[in-house]
């Protein structure tokens, strides 16, 4: 099957979804089942649009891509069926937001994945929209906007210095020409700046808290957990095959980890739970990337994976919780699964893998981290996510203690019984790859090859 | 003082982007590009996947046909692109009558059209829509095509919404228009998996260069593109002038 069709189908239900939108819904259902089986069904390689081969775009299924896929497409898909009720007026843009993340995922050019950030980021305005606090959304549309000039401007940049703009030939020109690596500096800062600002890098996320604090479970787990995988995964791409940082690099490491070192102690601060949620959110990112930034791509592509299971158990337990009981401060929350059992096993079941307790596949990915930082002498880098943790730990733990035992009156809230049966399902699967994980890692050893297939290929079939 | 600072921050920014790009070696000056090593140079002599020196008016066999180079770009090599685009403009369309369809009410024209601009306006309507059309359909001849000839097309749309307060009613037939265009545009690309094996691509005959009927899918794409650009800036028109949020 050819992979276009991800992209294609729910762009052609999303035309066809505005004609009549008593079928938008239907429509969005039918777009995401197709897309889950052809997830499953594409093959990998090199697929041409248009015939033109390394000078047309391409889309690139390799081991890293499928495996994003496969993540992206069943998360969006559970969060749609999950949240039915939230989705009405949404659909079609729905629609539009998977072909952006399929897009996002797949293409090897450098133009088409800016546009496809347009794309995902114009449905992002909107689904943040329905949170009712225009002034939020409207300072992500401001900085959102900006940022993808400034990945444009980068771009432009680079494609002067090299005359290309496929992603396996940016390298081997940049080799070819010997173009110096200072040269390189500005494009690629430009560039790091402007998807830093979708992956809510400090400081350029001062729109997180605005969106996030006040989302329900359908936007906060698009947000922050299908939009910002994806993120991550483009980002990840760019920095391990199209990025050469050279001089740059110690400002981007330095980024990142206050990135992360803040994003925790903000969480650690938070009397809400949104906020601690969100902060979370925004050290794990930093994480992510400075994984990537140190060329450690399993590692990182197993905290990715990790990250998106439990933050949709968590944003959507949050999102329900928030709903039945109409407030987010913990203190008022306190008990509140004692009468919510099962939530309240999955809940904790995903936060104590954030943590990295043993057990848990949140365990196997922070010793994965680990090891891969001492076995490259990264020990600053090492005793930093160590104390991260324990911050995170201990937040963490504070919020569960205060969740599960009650002082006087406890709230109550509903919970849909699939939310239920999804949610544990995902909290049985961190606890069994947190036992048994080589399945995953098999699948993962090939990823750092494959990724540079492409470009010893130089984009060529 | 914030603002101040603002100041300092994008006066450092930019003084810091061109001074680098000033100093930097590979990075060529204007007009000076080499253009023989980039994919540029095989767009404009049609070199991808055949070998031509030159293209020559009125020769025909050419891979994309079209006489003007700039829309063989944006609408055969990397059509995908202009898909993409398509779906900004769709989705952008698509959120402000989302943002504006909650809690708002319709309101009318708070003025009176005097009888000059009423008949000004119909005369100027079809000269306008025709100019908007042509270039539309001339998109691969000559400068121009679906996205300035779209625009041409919804501007005719706005006087008639000047001049006849009635019209407003018959509007939604546009989202039926500028749906169906939109599907078409992704079936045409589908179609080319079926017929050649890639997705958007340039299937039809591509005949004479600079004849109208020449360039294969072309000229198809950029009418639906000229078409569905009309009808969704018609629709954002529509809902600035006439809803209001309480």
């Amino acid at each position: 099957m050819n992979p276009v069709l991800l992209i294609a189908i729910p762009l052609l239900f999303a035309f066809l979804s505005i004609m009549n939108k008593k079928f938008a819904r239907p429509l969005l259902l039918v777009a995401l089942l197709l897309d889950v089986y052809l997830v499953f069904t594409i093959s990998k390689g090199l697929y041409s649009i248009g015939g033109f081969s390394q000078y047309g775009i391409n889309l690139l299924v390799d081991q890293y891509s499928l495996i994003g896929l496969m993540v992206v497409n069943v998360v969006f898909f559970l969060t749609v069926v999950t949240n039915c009720k939230e989705v009405k007026r949404l659909s079609t843009v729905l629609l539009v937001a998977l072909a952006g993340v399929n897009g996002l995922l797949l293409t090897n050019d450098l133009f088409n994945l800016f546009v496809f950030l347009e794309i995902v980021g114009i449905s992002a305005y909107l689904i943040t929209s329905g949170n009712k606090r225009p002034l939020a959304t409207f300072n992500y549309l401001v900085q959102g906007t900006v940022g993808s000039g400034l990945y444009l401007l980068g771009l432009i940049l680079l494609y002067s210095m090299t005359g290309t703009l496929n992603m396996a030939l940016i390298l081997p020109t940049i080799v070819d020409k010997a173009i110096p690596l200072s040269n390189l500096a500005l494009p690629f800062m430009l560039m790091f700046i402007g998807l830093g600002v979708e992956a809510k890098l400090l400081p350029f996320n001062s729109w997180v808290k605005g969106v996030l604090q006040n989302a329900n479970a359908l936007t906060s787990v698009l947000i922050a957990g299908v939009f910002a995988t994806t993120i991550a995964l483009t980002f990840g791409r760019l920095l391990s095959t199209v990025f050469v940082l050279g001089s740059i690099s110690n400002i981007v490491l330095v980024i990142l980890a206050v990135t992360m070192l803040a994003g925790e102690v903000a969480a650690f601060a938070s009397k809400r739970i949104r906020e601690v949620l969100l902060f979370s959110a925004i050290a794990q990112s930093g994480l992510i990337i400075l994984l990537f930034a140190n060329g450690l791509v399993i590692p990182a592509i197993m905290l990715i994976i990790a990250n998106i299971v439990s933050k949709y158990i968590l944003f959507t337990i949050t999102g329900k919780m928030v709903d039945g009981t109409k407030t987010d401060e913990i203190e008022s929350l306190q008990g509140v699964f004692s009468k919510n059992k099962l939530v309240g096993f999955a809940f904790t079941v995903a936060s104590l893998s954030v943590i990295g307790l043993p057990l848990f596949f949140g365990f196997i990915v922070k010793l994965n981290i680990l090891t891969s930082l001492f076995s490259q002498y990264q020990l600053f880098l090492s005793a930093l996510i160590l104390v991260v943790s324990l911050i995170e730990g201990t937040y963490f733990v504070k919020l569960l203690i205060k969740l599960w035992y009650s002082v006087g009156e406890v709230k109550t809230f509903k919970v849909d019984a699939l939310v239920k049966v999804v949610t544990l399902i995902f909290a049985l699967g961190l606890i069994v790859f947190g036992v048994y994980t080589k399945p995953l890692t098999d699948s993962l050893m090939t990823v750092p090859e494959e990724m540079m297939e492409a470009i010893a290929e130089r984009g060529n079939f | 003082m914030k603002k101040v600072l603002s100041l300092l921050v994008v006066l450092a920014l930019g003084f810091g982007i061109i001074n680098s790009l000033n100093q930097n070696s590979s990075f060529p000056k204007f007009g000076e590009a080499d253009v023989s090593d980039r994919v540029s140079d095989r767009y404009i002599n049609k070199n991808v996947t055949e070998e031509n020196e030159e293209v020559i008016f009125g020769e025909d066999g050419y891979e994309t046909g079209s006489s003007n180079f700039v829309t063989s770009i944006v609408a055969n090599y990397r059509s995908f692109d202009t898909l993409g685009e398509v779906t900004v403009l769709f989705i952008s369309a698509f959120g402000v009558a989302l943002l504006f369809s909650k809690d708002s009410k319709r309101v009318s024209l708070n003025f009176k059209p005097n009888f000059m601009l009423r008949v000004g306006s119909r005369a100027l309507f079809g000269l306008i829509i025709m100019t908007g059309i042509y270039i539309s359909v001339h998109g691969h001849l000559t400068p121009g095509g679906g996205f300035p000839g779209g625009t041409m097309i919804a501007s005719s749309i706005l006087l008639l919404y000047l001049s006849n307060d009635s019209f407003r009613t018959k509007i939604k037939g546009f989202k039926l228009l500028e749906g169906f265009m939109g599907s078409l545009y992704v079936l045409i690309g589908v179609a080319g998996i079926y017929v050649t094996g890639y997705f958007l691509e340039n299937f039809l005959d591509t005949g004479v260069v600079g004849d109208l009927f020449s360039a294969g899918i072309i000229p198809i794409v950029y009418v639906i593109i000229g078409l569905k650009v009309g009808s969704e800036i018609a629709s954002i028109i529509d809902n600035f002038l006439t809803e209001e949020v309480s």
